[in-house]
């Protein structure tokens, strides 16, 4: 029997073929990525708490109005940017050693003893309120164990026997007017992401010799538990608590 | 008259366009692997402001734990008188009318709680770590954010994202 000549496939409109799907990803996709700033929305409460006093040194007030005029701590700022060295003030001043004298929030001794301590009575707490059925109350026990075992575990890795901390109730007080334009808004997000970044990264390069942003990006990829606990001992250094106050006018 | 026989018919010679298709894929890759999908394209028109230091959305989306609400002005202009301030918010293409002239937020909450119930069930993520990602006009007023913000707070989703153009990612 002869040998067919198996016939040739025209291949000449496969370009054209893939141009229509080229075009297609052109047309659906886009190349800019969506950057953010994720911030908390505190869960809301039947009963507002009685006037809780927090010293004047622990809060820093970040105020916009509606001519979008920036004012850090009743100073007025004509240069947004110098907000984020304000903020690093904020947290650095009594980092060493705590002056009363300035107004500025002290810091603490945590050592893990502390934790142990607490960690026993929430304990001993936690099986109280299971026993009696109150669920809320066990779920609170059970959140602030949680807590103090990081920051245990944080002590051991930061590979001292204490841990300086923050007042706990220090934090960046974000107040706009209802004018004030989204742009300004998110220029006070960006100078406290700015300043806490700085301060992070500054120690992630001294405790594990490495780049706070390089060490993130990794810990969001991989399981490695030693990852999440390095940037749970950073964010227990240098805590992010903001506030947003709904404005008012 | 010739002694040497022309090579060929003398029209230009035909170019091998049989390595085209890889050209063209190769660029089609390309496009795949550096593009991420469009959410939607917004019915108002919006300029996000700068920033830096900001957190990447992607693997969010990929997880489809997020969804988007756009704040801007509409993009016709003859109807941006309608709305307080000339801006209007849009949730999944649709721009919330505002019979009243008040801030169109009030449909926030019931949006946010369909999208949610919506959700393919794989995803186990509660409503309070469900992002929702406001992309606003730089100009546009700080109060209507609160407002989202307080309709997000009623019904517990407690995740909230300003979106800004990161100045070191073009």
């Amino acid at each position: 029997m002869a040998k067919r000549d198996i016939p040739e496939i025209n291949a000449g409109s496969m370009a054209d073929i893939a141009f229509l799907l080229l075009l297609f990803f052109l047309v659906t996709t886009t190349m800019d990525k969506d950057q953010a700033y994720i911030r908390n929305i505190p869960k809301k409460i039947d009963v507002p708490p009685t006037d809780v006093k927090v010293q004047e040194r622990d809060i820093l007030a970040i105020k916009a109005n509606n001519q979008n005029q920036l004012m850090v701590r009743d100073n007025i700022f004509s240069d947004p940017n110098k907000i984020s060295e304000f903020i690093l003030k904020f947290y650095k001043t009594n980092e060493q050693n705590n002056d009363v004298a300035n107004n500025f929030p002290m810091y603490s001794s945590t050592t893990t003893s502390l934790c142990d301590q607490n960690m026993a009575l929430l304990d001993q707490q936690l099986e109280e309120a299971e026993q009696k059925g109150a669920k809320d109350q066990a779920k609170f026990f059970q959140n602030s164990y949680d807590e103090w075992n990081k920051k245990k575990r944080a002590i051991q890795l930061y590979g001292k026997s204490e841990i300086r901390e923050l007042s706990v109730q220090a934090h960046i007080r974000v107040e706009v007017q209802q004018g004030t334009a989204y742009s300004v808004f998110a220029q006070i997000h960006n100078e406290i992401e700015e300043a806490l970044f700085e301060l992070r990264d500054k120690e992630c390069t001294r405790l594990f010799n490495e780049q706070y942003s390089i060490l993130k990006r990794r810990a969001a990829q991989d399981s490695d538990p030693l990852d999440k606990d390095k940037l749970a001992l950073l964010e227990i250094l240098y805590p992010a608590r903001i506030i947003e106050v709904t404005p008012k006018n | 008259m010739s002694k040497f026989k022309k090579e060929g018919s003398g029209g230009a010679p035909t170019m091998n366009t049989a390595s085209l298709p890889d050209i063209v894929f190769m660029l089609l890759f390309f496009f795949m692997v550096a593009t991420t999908s469009k959410e939607t394209d917004p019915t108002v028109e919006f300029e996000s402001p700068t920033g830096t230091k900001t957190m990447d959305l992607t693997p969010y989306k990929q997880r489809s734990e997020i969804d988007f609400l756009y704040l801007g002005t509409p993009r016709n202009p003859n109807r941006v008188k309608a709305f307080k301030m000339g801006f209007a918010l849009s949730l999944d293409n649709v721009v919330q009318a505002t019979p009243d002239g008040l801030y169109p937020t009030n449909t926030v909450g019931r949006w946010k709680k369909d999208k949610f119930s919506q959700k393919p069930a794989r995803m186990s993520a509660p409503i309070e770590t469900v992002i929702t990602c406001v992309k606003a006009d730089r100009n546009a007023p700080s109060g209507l954010i609160f407002e989202i913000r307080k309709q997000l707070q009623d019904i517990e989703a407690l995740t909230i994202a300003y979106s800004v153009r990161d100045k070191g990612n073009i």
